[in-house]
């Protein structure tokens, strides 16, 4: 009888041990090609070098080893940046050999509200990672220590004065958790030759804006598309009206406690908004609607303009990617402009003000061993370089994070995109977009309540105050 | 070997394995969300025990009413309409003499297919712009209709689709009940005279009441537990007005990185779905008598 329960006890630790024999051959299998999952590369290595084949090489050479890329470059408006960020990892192989990379593309916000903040509290983020800077992302993981401190690396590469100055909203205490690719701006696109088909003016001034809505909506055509179906997409509009009928400094104020989302210009921002929803200047169903959805009805002539950040010229290009294939709005090359919002009535804000991000970036796991280090310092060296720089300038149309000679910015001949560094050139101050400010809570509180301001749910007085208590709450929570 | 399974510690060990992924993937999880659900834990920092501050404000929140409310549109939806329907789709499938297999695999069909897909295929059904119901109601000179981005016809919208994906396998199930019935029965009741309808009304449907008590119980808690579909078509929008509760606790888990308040959500929608269950049990359930033929 004993003997019975000790041979089948025998027997099932030898199954397992056959089994756990094969879990380790698959992961060394696995190790080779890019699909090779993070989480199993330790153990790769380790039955790599106990096999024969490693013990007899020189024992000093490092195990190859795999690393997860997380990015946010996927679908066809990002391909430009997506071919920048493989050029970076090609270059990253040349320093670092034996790595390979396990390129992980998750939409953008799915990425920043989803995932990564589940990643984050569970203590696995990838090793290299999409983050958006400001204090409801960067700031937040850099404080509960989840991010890699990259002022020694920027030290040693020499990088330090090379940047714009950006990187406020990816600092804490004076110590750099995160480095932006680029930066953009969040403006006008208006389609050129429906202005021209309706002799309407260029929307510089508000009366021409307003002239040039009402014209579009009687024509049948959508006077500014959006998409709201992601509360961010039309935040980016509220956004400036912030700035410009409540001043450029009330974002940041916020925070502070010295600018209220209650206070009596906030509110006429919001009412600025509420009341072009109800003039029918959006696109109808809208909440219904994607971001991309915004994109095609503007490139499918539906549209007369749309509010957008800067990042979108790429779109209207006439270059073809690598694969020869052409922009998603190649068909409007040379027939969109860029501008920026039109100066608002009695608006308290400098009229020529302008909003700037610099807050889409990389950051990086805390958690790395030496070789992983040196690939992240690699990885810092390639894309944070002029050649980079420009070629994200040039072939995606993100405006520069780090300082280029006058030389380089020559070469820009895409005339969508001068009119952005045109638009930005002539903006007397920049201000960043609350989304960079406040906290997360707060930030998410703005997208539920504009879109019951567009539903039509919500007055703009009640969605200045259901926004100040979250705020409130926020700040007191912070002051503690 | 006989002697060996009759050794219980034998059992033990082929148990002990299910046993332990059991406890590490849901008792424990469960204990400790319940204890996340009494304190201020934001997935990143230290948690401090906060008492019942979050059922408190669970209940002050009046989005979470909402979704509470939403919830109860579909439990009412599903037990109210749906019910009635799948028994009616029922009868009328027992009766088709030709072609009951392909009407049986038709309607069962959409209950194999994954939510994510039917989500994804209603999304394009609904829409406005080139979508199959506008397109048809255009013909008919019907202006654009915004299925998923009007607040008012959005839950419309979604109890629907989830009608579409659920009736066929619960006409299954009843279906099954229905032709369990002996022949005779119902050779008897043609004899004597009865109609269609009443030998219908009057004998099938008070013998498979025990299914239907089955399948309105899994209608309750297929009710109370529904989000996928919701995540899919519209994330909880237009403005919230088709969040249910277990989506509104993911957005403020997740999204808000709220977890110890996403976690006194997850006590209550649990609090909830028993007390509703245990209802429907002790009111109604248990006063079926059993049905022997």
């Amino acid at each position: 009888m004993k003997k019975k329960l000790t041979s089948v006890l025998a027997a099932s630790v030898a199954m397992s041990a056959v089994l756990a024999g094969c879990g380790s051959n698959n992961d060394n299998n696995n190790a080779a090609s890019p699909s090779a999952s993070a989480s199993a590369s330790p153990s790769a290595s380790a039955s790599a070098s106990a096999s024969p084949s490693a013990s007899a090489s020189e024992p000093a050479k490092v195990d190859p080893f795999s690393m997860t890329v997380r990015h946010i470059q996927i679908g066809e408006p990002r391909k430009f940046r997506l071919a920048i960020l493989n050029s970076v990892l090609d270059n990253v192989k040349k320093d670092v050999p034996e790595v390979t990379f396990e390129l992980d593309g998750v939409e953008d916000s799915v990425n920043r509200f989803t995932k990564l903040p589940a990643e984050m509290a569970a203590g696995n983020p990838p090793k290299i990672f999409s983050l958006f800077a400001g204090a409801g992302d960067a700031q937040k993981y850099a404080k509960a220590g989840r991010l890699l401190d990259l002022t020694p690396i920027i030290d040693e590469l020499g990088l330090k004065d090379k940047f714009l100055s950006v990187l406020d909203p990816w600092s804490v205490d004076g110590k750099v958790y995160g480095l932006p690719i680029g930066g953009n701006t969040e403006g006008v696109f208006y389609n050129k030759d429906l202005f021209a088909k309706y002799n309407l003016e260029a929307p510089t001034t508000w009366d021409a804006l307003i002239k040039a809505a009402d014209t579009f909506k009687k024509n049948g055509i959508t006077p500014i598309a959006v998409g709201s179906k992601a509360g961010w997409v039309p935040n980016m509009f509220v956004n400036t009206l912030i700035g410009r009928i409540a001043g450029e400094n009330t974002n940041a104020g916020f925070i502070t406690g010295e600018a209220k989302w209650n206070s009596p210009d906030v509110v006429s921002a919001y009412q600025q908004y509420a009341d072009f929803e109800k003039a029918g200047y959006f696109t109808k169903g809208e909440l219904g609607k994607t971001y991309d959805d915004m994109l095609n009805d503007f490139i499918a002539g539906k549209a007369g303009m749309m509010f957008d950040g800067s990042w979108r010229n790429s779109a209207f290009t006439d270059q073809k990617d690598a694969e020869g294939k052409p922009a998603i709005g190649a068909a409007l090359a040379g027939k969109v402009s860029y501008i920026a919002l039109a100066p608002v009535p009695n608006g308290k804000g400098d009229q020529t003000a302008m909003n700037a991000n610099y807050a889409e970036g990389y950051g990086f796991s805390a958690d790395l061993n030496d070789s992983e280090l040196a690939v992240v310092k690699s990885f810092i060296k390639n894309l944070y370089s002029d050649e980079m720089q420009l070629r994200g300038l040039l072939e995606d149309g993100v405006l520069p994070s780090m300082k280029l000679s006058d030389e380089s910015l020559a070469k820009v001949t895409n005339p969508l995109l001068k009119e952005v560094l045109d638009a930005l050139k002539n903006a007397s101050k920049t201000f960043p977009h609350f989304d960079q400010i406040v906290q997360s809570k707060v930030y998410s509180e703005t997208e539920t309540q504009l879109q019951k301001l567009i539903a039509g749910k919500a007055t703009a007085q009640q969605v200045g105050d259901a926004i100040q208590k979250v705020q409130d709450a926020e700040n007191a929570a912070s002051a503690k | 070997m006989k002697s060996a399974l009759k050794n219980p510690y034998i059992y033990l060990m082929f148990v002990l394995p299910t046993i332990v992924l059991y406890f590490m993937f849901f008792i424990y999880p469960t204990i400790t969300s319940f204890y996340y659900g009494f304190t201020n834990w934001d997935g990143l920092n230290d948690k401090a025990f906060i008492g019942l501050d979050n059922f408190v404000n669970a209940f002050k929140d009046a989005e979470f009413r909402n979704s509470i409310w939403n919830n109860l549109i579909i439990l009412l939806f599903s037990t109210c309409i749906q019910v009635p329907l799948i028994v009616i789709f029922s009868l009328l499938i027992s009766s088709v003499k030709r072609f009951q297999g392909f009407y049986k695999t038709t309607v069962f069909m959409p209950s194999i297919l994954s939510t994510s897909i039917i989500g994804i295929l209603w999304g394009y059904i609904y829409n406005p712009d080139v979508g199959l119901l506008n397109s048809i109601l255009k013909t008919f000179g019907v202006d654009t209709i915004y299925w998923l981005a009007e607040p008012k016809l959005a839950m419309f919208s979604i109890l629907v689709t989830n009608a579409w994906q659920w009736m066929g396998f619960y006409i299954v199930l009843i279906l099954a009940a229905i032709l369990a019935i002996p022949k005779d029965i119902d050779e008897a009741a043609m004899i004597d005279g009865a109609t269609g309808v009443q030998r219908a009304w009057y004998l099938t449907v008070p013998l498979i009441k025990p299914i239907i008590n089955v399948v309105i119980m899994l209608s309750i808690a297929g009710a109370l537990r529904v989000v996928d579909i919701v995540l899919v078509m519209t994330g909880g929008g237009p403005a919230g007005s088709t969040d249910v509760m277990a989506s509104y606790m993911v957005n403020k888990a997740i999204k808000f990185g709220d977890y110890g308040y996403g976690s006194a959500l997850s006590i209550i929608i649990f609090a909830i779905a028993l007390i509703l269950t245990a209802l429907y049990q002790l009111l109604i359930a248990r006063r079926q008598e059993r049905i022997e033929y």
